[in-house]
């Protein structure tokens, strides 16, 4: 084994996916002695029941912030999407699974203004979907004149929110579903390469023959889809639909994300790392329930872990950097000071 | 070590006036009605844009012009403007700070304990602009000393402030606070005055400075080109930093204007600013690319956000279509942006 090959197995093993599982198994060891049932069957799938929408949206903006773009409204968009179901349901009568269909394409929809906007007008996705972000929520609140509430669903739609199969709550088959489909789109497809190469280089991938525009659509409008999805299971788990649904969920996921390892300049990032920064969220709030601790520490050790995690990356990434600069440039010359 | 060479072309003497960063029109209309109009336009549509509202307002709902509702306009207004000042800068330098609604609510609660504590109102007012330089210059330093997104590292403090502040006071107001607090003290109309020429002092203030100050070119500097500013001589890593300072202070000093209008301190104030500010920042025209934008754009932008609500209401339309609106006047914006530069793409 020479030195290159050692180097390269450790380095594999200070990937940001070890590191979040380090920091998921610590908190799983305290949590499990100061918690009272948190390490038990049926806290385990409380968590992954509580995280599904979050997961959802963290899944669905993942392809997104890999193009080096952001999608604000996704919070919003939940809103409105629960918003527009409840209406479509109640007051047009549709059966639910057709309500349901409909809700999906309003998701889609959207994800296409924001990507018609950020593709064919080039603008910032940040300002477009801040934009967005306002008129997808205040969309929500017109509809319902800011009071109005969907509630009594049919059971056999709560049956997704509120049910389990056996022991597993019924919308983590769901998650699981669309967890592996997005994993096979980044990580098996060209779809998910060229995500990658937009991230690092819009112009670059656009003279390597990408169809730029074309595949950041893709990202928005499953995105917006997604978001969609996410709705209709909030709703199945409340049991009601407000317009104020999902708000800051946005800024849930983008943390999730970006605590993934994914750039937040685009470029680099996995899937999995997405799912283990939900994960971590998920676990510290939990955990800080059972052990009886404020709900306000969670959101405090969330921020000081997310600017933990990104210095040490930042400072793994400029050693690194000087060691391949003393690699390449081994003789300085030392006569000019 | 190797020296970089820093003047490529040293035969040339570079003065002081051959670099204003780019900003001077280059099809020499600089001077003409034209040039102005074409380099102002986004600050100059936006104005018609308000116009066009305020006579709308004029012919359907004289009633907005009131002395006392365009003085609670504006007042709402002035705060805004203060914070929306900061996020120009901020933006201009290429970055950007999501944290400051949690800044402006942490600043507000510790303005009201300071005031409740007996400290003299110049003392809480000082106290509390340091306070937001404080934690301003806590994200200029994840910034720029350690080169972090400022996008995340807003995002995180944002969440730590908000919930920090959570923990402390338990959602508790701020209440029985001194007689000199509300209104510094001064009846109603003296105290509504006193904002509003704080936040006319702060705006020409701001103005001056990032036109004729070289800290302020700085800043344009180093949000069109870090690289090219750090040749030229500017340190970017401490504009960065001294950007966040500033955003915080201004914050601090917002949050104070905001909170002595009212007779106790909501703890959960503030949220939502961060997003309110950026948008009429956007909508003023200050390029989220860094490096282009005008205060007056902002001022436009903050003016023209800010009356919907009270518009909405005169021209007895449901208060819910605020977002509605907002949303589509930045999605409008922005897309006229986006024409405008298509075409001009086009034509060269």
């Amino acid at each position: 084994m020479n030195a290159d090959e050692r180097r390269s197995n450790w380095k594999s093993l200070l990937r940001f996916e070890t590191l979040l599982i380090a920091v998921l198994m610590i908190e799983w060891f305290v949590f499990a002695r100061t918690g009272t049932n948190f390490a038990t069957q049926g806290n385990l799938l409380e968590i992954l029941k509580f995280s599904v929408e979050i997961g959802l949206l963290a899944l669905g903006m993942t392809p997104v912030i890999l193009t080096g773009g952001i999608d604000l409204s996704v919070g919003s968009l939940l809103g409105l999407c629960a918003v527009c179901f409840g209406k479509l349901w109640r007051d047009a009568g549709l059966a639910w699974p057709v309500a349901a269909g409909l809700t999906l394409c309003i998701g889609a929809l959207a994800g296409g203004l924001n990507a018609l906007l950020i593709t064919r007008l080039r603008l910032p996705p940040l300002i477009v979907t801040l934009g967005s972000f306002s008129l997808f929520r205040g969309l929500a609140e017109a509809l319902t004149q800011g009071v109005d509430n969907f509630t009594s669903f049919p059971s056999d739609f709560l049956a997704y929110g509120q049910g389990y199969y056996g022991v597993i709550p019924a919308q983590v088959p769901v998650f699981a579903v669309a967890a592996v489909a997005v994993w096979l789109l980044v990580h098996r497809t060209t779809f998910g390469r060229s995500f990658r190469a937009i991230g690092f280089a819009p112009e670059g991938a656009r003279y390597a023959g990408l169809p730029v525009e074309r595949r950041l659509a893709l990202a928005y409008v499953l995105s917006g889809t997604v978001a969609a999805l996410a709705a209709l299971i909030y709703v199945a788990r409340v049991g009601q639909a407000k317009a104020d649904a999902g708000t800051g969920y946005e800024l849930l996921a983008i943390t999730a994300v970006v605590l993934g390892g994914t750039s937040i300049f685009g470029g680099i990032g996995t899937v999995q790392g997405t799912l283990l920064g939900v994960a971590t969220l998920a676990v510290l709030k939990n955990g800080l329930q059972l052990s009886d601790q404020p709900s306000e520490l969670a959101g405090i050790l969330t921020g000081a872990l997310l600017l933990v995690v990104l210095t040490g990356e930042a400072a793994a990434k400029k050693f690194s950097a000087r060691r391949i600069r003393s690699a390449i440039l081994p003789a300085k010359p030392n006569s000019t000071t | 070590m190797s020296k970089e060479i820093r003047n490529p072309n040293p035969d040339k003497k570079h003065g002081p006036t051959d670099s204003d960063f780019g900003l001077r029109a280059s099809f020499g209309l600089r001077n003409s009605a034209f040039g102005f109009l074409s380099r102002h336009f986004r600050e100059l549509s936006v104005a018609v844009a308000l116009c066009v509202l305020l006579l709308v307002l004029a012919a359907a709902a004289p009633a907005f012009f009131g002395k006392q509702q365009l003085l609670t306009t504006l007042t709402t207004a002035a705060p805004v403007l203060i914070a929306a000042c900061g996020m120009t800068l901020v933006i201009i330098c290429r970055q950007i700070d999501i944290s400051i609604g949690s800044q402006f609510a942490v600043c507000s609660v510790i303005a009201g304990l300071m005031a409740k504590a007996g400290w003299p109102m110049p003392v809480v007012a000082l106290g509390v602009v340091a306070s937001g330089a404080l934690m301003g210059s806590f994200n200029g330093m994840c910034v720029a000393a350690l080169g972090l997104p400022s996008i995340v590292v807003t995002l995180a403090t944002m969440v730590t402030w908000r919930e920090a502040l959570r923990w402390w006071r338990e959602g508790e107001f701020v209440k029985y606070l001194p007689k000199g607090f509300q209104w510094f003290g001064f009846n109603q109309a003296a105290g509504q005055a006193m904002i509003l020429a704080g936040a006319a002092l702060v705006f020409v203030l701001l103005v001056l400075a990032m036109k004729h100050l070289a800290a302020g070119r700085f800043v344009y500097a180093v949000g069109s080109d870090k690289e090219a500013a750090r040749l030229a001589g500017i340190h970017p890593q401490g504009v960065t930093f001294g950007v966040f300072v500033v955003m915080g202070a201004l914050t601090g000093l917002a949050a104070l204007l905001n909170a002595i209008r009212f007779a106790d301190i909501d703890p959960k104030t503030g949220t939502g600013l961060e997003l309110q500010t950026i948008a009429a920042v956007v909508v003023g025209g200050v390029a989220i690319s860094g490096g282009r934008g005008h205060l007056w754009g902002t001022l436009a932008g903050v003016l023209l956000l800010s009356c919907i609500a009270p518009a909405l209401v005169f021209l007895k339309m449901p208060a819910q279509w605020e977002k509605v609106i907002q949303g589509a006047i930045i999605l409008l914006a922005v897309a006229a942006d986006g024409w405008r530069s298509r075409r001009n793409g086009k034509r060269r």
